[in-house]
């Protein structure tokens, strides 16, 4: 299932956003190709989200960019006026946010939230702005009356319905998803996650999928990246990640959750809590929890501990930052 | 005349348990907190600067602060009257130190007494639930709906004396609601928490869980509503003597304020004898508002103001300063 | 709907209660309430009203019989409107007094609560929008330090250095004595010139509350997941923070409305006193000072329905502006 790069549509690189004086993300490198469904894997609170926000260029002071760059076809969004990237916003790159149940305006009608989207991008009457909405409801399997309805009045899954919907009213060229069904039960998920699928058929546009649930993404994405305490500590093709993690937290990260199929393991999960971004671990941010770090290698502990490792091409598309893999 | 909004506070205040040290002195861990935050700093340091001078108020005044002298009237201030003198003749400065005694006082105590009532009646009625609080409920929102100082106004004209316990009482009783809200809401929040479902599960009396367990555990909330009405307090009671219905005998910024306005003596270009009076309790009222605008951003971090004295320093002192 | 008859009862009940507070104050005092009420008028006043002994007995119901039939005949007269005799100025009914004073209060604290709202929510707005800019950073200081006086300090100081000293305020009395009350262009540009200060000064007081709720809300709100969504959406930065921070944000300070405004009457007390303004305050302190119990109970009736009228506007507006209460 990998995609075949036509053309990079986003490139992201060496980004680094603080939260006040935390730095939330630390030298992020990522790409998009136009079609292609990237998935974003990590426990919460390592960034994850801040990436999505940089990308769409909404974070809201104390969070602020302080290097790297955003290239979106080409261009560098950190050059763009404000103006500019109002433009930007939607137009090019559209999100579905975490919780469906707070992304809609709790005292506007779901027409008048479509309505003021569509006019903030381009002339249309009211009037027209109201059927499109109503086709584009229908387009993700909803009575097209909904319009008229508020917010409260939809179910979890229904909110995030209208808000596929509304992502994929000016036609996008990348649909950022994060953490598009953490609110909704496994079944309402699955049937959203395919919808999502069968759209992406249809209108080709490029998906970012921001999750804690990497069994979503084998069965998903085209490309994995996996992140961990502000960095990419692994990216590389779905199926190579799944058949040969690399990194010990990667390799973590699988064994949290049952194979769908095949014999009952033991789940090792992984032992610890993230760091405090406050003050992250020297060398190797997951040196702390790391399974493979022990004194006894005094080589390689005296690496882990000081050293940060940097990604490493070890095939083709497959990239990993650890000392372990060096060794 | 609450301009604040009781409501607007969430008081949850995360104290730590031990005592700090500064130097030599040991600070209590609540009081550590409030001094790191810049607002309530400055509104200690105000309040503590009022409490201090009504203090030492009688090392300060004259010895009669009331006494007429028909030789000194209607002066400026000057070294000799620093805030003037009155229409009698009377040291203007002497009654602003000697009255905030009675000021403070009275306010503390009618504060200190609807936080009583308030905190016995609304955890209780939050705890119990039921019909209980329903009729408390009940209670607090008509209190919170009839006007306060109409009321107070009306009922203090029914009082054949107004002396200070009174007036104390009387002031509490048409307060407490203020209180009784906020303190139900954060108790309603705390009663399904662990340890009080684990007294209650081991046979606790009411009684006791509400007194032994609830009581002590909102006692940073029980103070910050406290401060909230002992300012209200102090503002209806120099209010009410301001309308000539408090004890006019005694010293205090309301009376003196009442006697500027009553002979006019505003209107006649002296503005010393209403101006200072009302000065000392401005400022003991910001004081008050500050620190609680203090325990709400120490409880509420994402209020808080960020970079602001950095943003002051180049403002002032151009960016090269910061 | 529910929610509806809920709060309509509510007010019923808080009326009836107000009334009975004020049927029991003068009973609660200790001794006769009819000596006690006469206690404070000196030989003087009882000598100029003839007929007020009657008239105490009649506020309290009759005075012959027992508290309950008291009690009755109290609720009887109220529900008619009728209030008696104001004793000061014998024998003018006290419903007429208050007919004629509670217009211009219902003026001067409608206007000025309704502006101070909207311009204390609106800087609220906005700093929290722009928060540690130039509105955060002084302006609502400066709306905070101004508030934490009452009412009647800045009513004094307005007087003396805006209507005295700068002379740009008239500063006492609803209209210029020359004038006659009627609906005439003179009359209404001179009433609308004497409101100006005192409509000023309750600004002033009240502002600084709504200032600082708003602002606490809406930085909340500023986090909600749909105002990050409509920025997203590539909206106008300025349609982000009206149609969808505060629009939301005004919700709770809007709930409060009421409750502050019962707290705006109270300074409407002080406001109406210092500047001579012929409303019900200014009545209500010269009927408690003048021993005029009938008046001053009837003006806390009075301003007592005013507050319970002003939450049921609320209630309707919080009803129109949030869908949620309509279904639930």
């Amino acid at each position: 299932m990998s995609a075949v790069a036509t053309k990079t549509l986003l490139e992201v690189r060496g980004l680094e956003v603080e939260y006040g004086r935390v730095r939330a993300v630390d030298g992020v490198d990522l790409d998009i190709a136009s079609g292609e469904i990237l998935g974003l894997a990590g426990e919460s609170g390592c960034g994850k989200s801040t990436v999505a926000n940089a990308i769409m260029q909404i974070l809201r002071p104390p969070a602020h960019i302080v290097g790297g760059s955003i290239r979106f076809e080409g261009e560098d969004l950190t050059g763009k006026s404000n103006e500019e990237l109002r433009r930007f916003r939607w137009r090019n790159v559209s999100m579905v946010f975490q919780s469906a149940m707070n992304a809609l305006n709790p005292v506007m009608r779901v027409g008048d939230q479509f309505v003021d989207m569509m006019q903030a991008h381009e002339r249309i009457s009211k009037h027209r702005a109201i059927v499109r909405a109503g086709e584009l409801l229908e387009l993700v399997g909803m009575d097209k009356q909904r319009v008229r309805s508020y917010p409260h009045e939809l179910s979890g899954g229904m909110r995030q319905r209208v808000i596929i919907a509304m992502a994929l009213a000016l036609s996008p060229e990348l649909i950022i998803l994060d953490e598009p069904t953490t609110a909704l039960d496994v079944v309402v998920q699955r049937e959203i996650l395919q919808e999502v699928e069968a759209l992406k058929h249809d209108f080709g546009f490029a998906v970012l999928f921001i999750t804690h649930d990497l069994s979503l993404l084998l069965e998903f994405a085209d490309r994995i990246a996996i992140m961990y305490a502000g960095e990419i500590v692994e990216t590389g093709p779905a199926a190579t990640l799944a058949e040969s993690p690399l990194h010990p937290y990667t390799q973590g990260l699988l064994q949290s959750f049952p194979p769908l199929t095949g014999p009952r393991v033991k789940l090792n999960g992984i032992a610890g809590a993230p760091p405090d971004l406050r003050e992250p671990p020297a060398g190797c941010r997951f040196h702390p929890r790391c399974p493979y770090c022990a004194p006894e290698n005094a080589a390689l502990y005296l690496r882990q501990t000081t050293e940060r490792p940097r990604l490493r091409e070890i095939t083709a598309g497959h990239f990993v930052a650890c000392h372990l893999v060096d060794a | 005349m609450a301009q604040l909004d009781p409501t607007a506070l969430d008081l949850q205040l995360a104290v730590p348990k031990r005592g700090i040290r500064i130097g030599r002195i040991r600070v209590p861990g609540w009081l550590a907190l409030l001094l790191r935050n810049s607002k309530s700093r400055t509104g200690l340091l105000i309040v503590g600067f009022m409490v201090f001078i009504a203090i030492i108020a009688p090392l300060i005044s004259v010895a009669h602060p009331n006494d007429f002298n028909i030789l000194a009237t209607r002066q400026a201030p000057s070294w000799h009257h620093l805030f003037g003198t009155t229409d009698q003749g009377s040291d203007v400065f002497s009654q602003v130190v000697v009255g905030a005694r009675r000021s403070l006082l009275l306010g503390a105590l009618a504060g200190a007494l609807a936080t009583v009532v308030a905190a016995v009646l609304g955890i209780t009625a939050a705890y119990v639930g039921g019909i209980v609080d329903e009729i408390v409920n009940l209670l607090t929102n008509v209190f919170l709906t009839i006007p306060a100082i109409p009321l107070l106004v009306v009922a203090s004209g029914y009082l054949r004396a107004r002396g200070m316990w009174t007036m104390i009482a009387v002031i509490a009783l048409v307060l407490w609601a203020f209180e009784a809200r906020i303190l139900r809401a954060q108790a309603l929040t705390l009663k399904n928490r662990d340890f009080i479902l684990a007294a209650k599960t081991s046979g606790e009396p009411t009684w006791r869980i509400v007194f032994g367990e609830l009581m002590p555990n909102m006692i940073s909330r029980i103070a910050a509503a406290f401060v909230l009405v002992f300012y209200v307090s102090l503002l209806v009671d120099s209010g009410l003597e301001f309308l000539g219905l408090g004890d006019m005998s005694a010293t205090s910024w309301g009376v003196t304020i009442y006697w500027a306005q009553v002979n006019s003596t505003v209107l006649q270009g002296e503005w010393w004898p209403f101006m200072f009076p009302s000065l000392a309790l401005g400022l003991t009222v910001l004081g008050l508002v500050l620190v609680l605008a203090g325990v709400d951003e120490v409880s509420n971090p994402q209020l808080r103001t960020e970079h602001k004295r950095g943003r002051l320093v180049r403002l002032v002192f151009g960016r090269a300063a910061a | 709907m529910r929610w509806f008859a809920r709060r309509l009862v509510f007010y019923v009940f808080a009326i009836w209660v107000a009334l009975t507070l004020n049927f029991l104050l003068p009973r609660l005092m200790p001794g006769s309430p009819i000596d006690g009420l006469l206690e404070h008028l000196s030989p003087a006043q009882l000598a100029a009203n003839p007929g007020i002994v009657q008239t105490y007995e009649a506020l309290l119901g009759g005075g012959h019989h027992s508290i309950g039939q008291d009690y009755v005949t109290y609720l009887h007269r109220i529900s008619h409107f009728n209030f008696g005799l104001s004793t000061s100025n014998y024998p003018t009914p006290v419903s007429e007094v208050v007919g004629r004073t509670l217009p211009y209060s219902i003026f001067l604290v409608g206007v000025a609560f309704i502006l101070s709202f909207v311009i204390g929510t609106g800087v609220g707005m906005v700093a929290a929008w722009r928060r540690g800019r130039f509105t955060d950073s002084f302006i609502v200081p400066a709306f905070m330090t101004v508030s934490a006086f009452p009412a009647f300090v800045l009513a004094l100081v307005g007087l003396y250095f805006l209507g005295l000293k700068a002379g740009w305020f008239p500063i006492q009395h609803a209209y210029d004595s020359n004038v006659i009350p009627a609906w005439s262009w003179t009359f209404i540009s001179s009433a609308f010139r004497h409101a100006q200060l005192p409509i000023l000064v309750i600004i002033a007081a009240y502002a600084g509350g709504w200032v600082l709720n708003m602002r606490t809300v809406m930085i909340n709100t500023i986090g909600e997941d749909y105002v990050g969504m409509a920025r997203a959406k590539g909206l106008r930065d300025r349609r982000v923070m009206t149609r969808y921070a505060g629009r939301n944000a005004i919700l709770p300070p809007l709930n409060g409305f009421a409750a502050q405004f019962a707290g705006a009457v109270g300074g409407l007390v002080f406001v109406e006193i210092i500047f001579s303004y012929p409303g019900v305050g200014y009545t209500l302190q010269s009927a408690v000072l003048g021993n005029d119990y009938p008046l001053a109970q009837a003006i806390l009736v009075v301003l007592s329905v005013c507050v319970i009228i002003a939450n049921l506007i609320m209630d309707v507006l919080n009803f129109v502006l949030d869908p949620r209460l309509r279904t639930s």
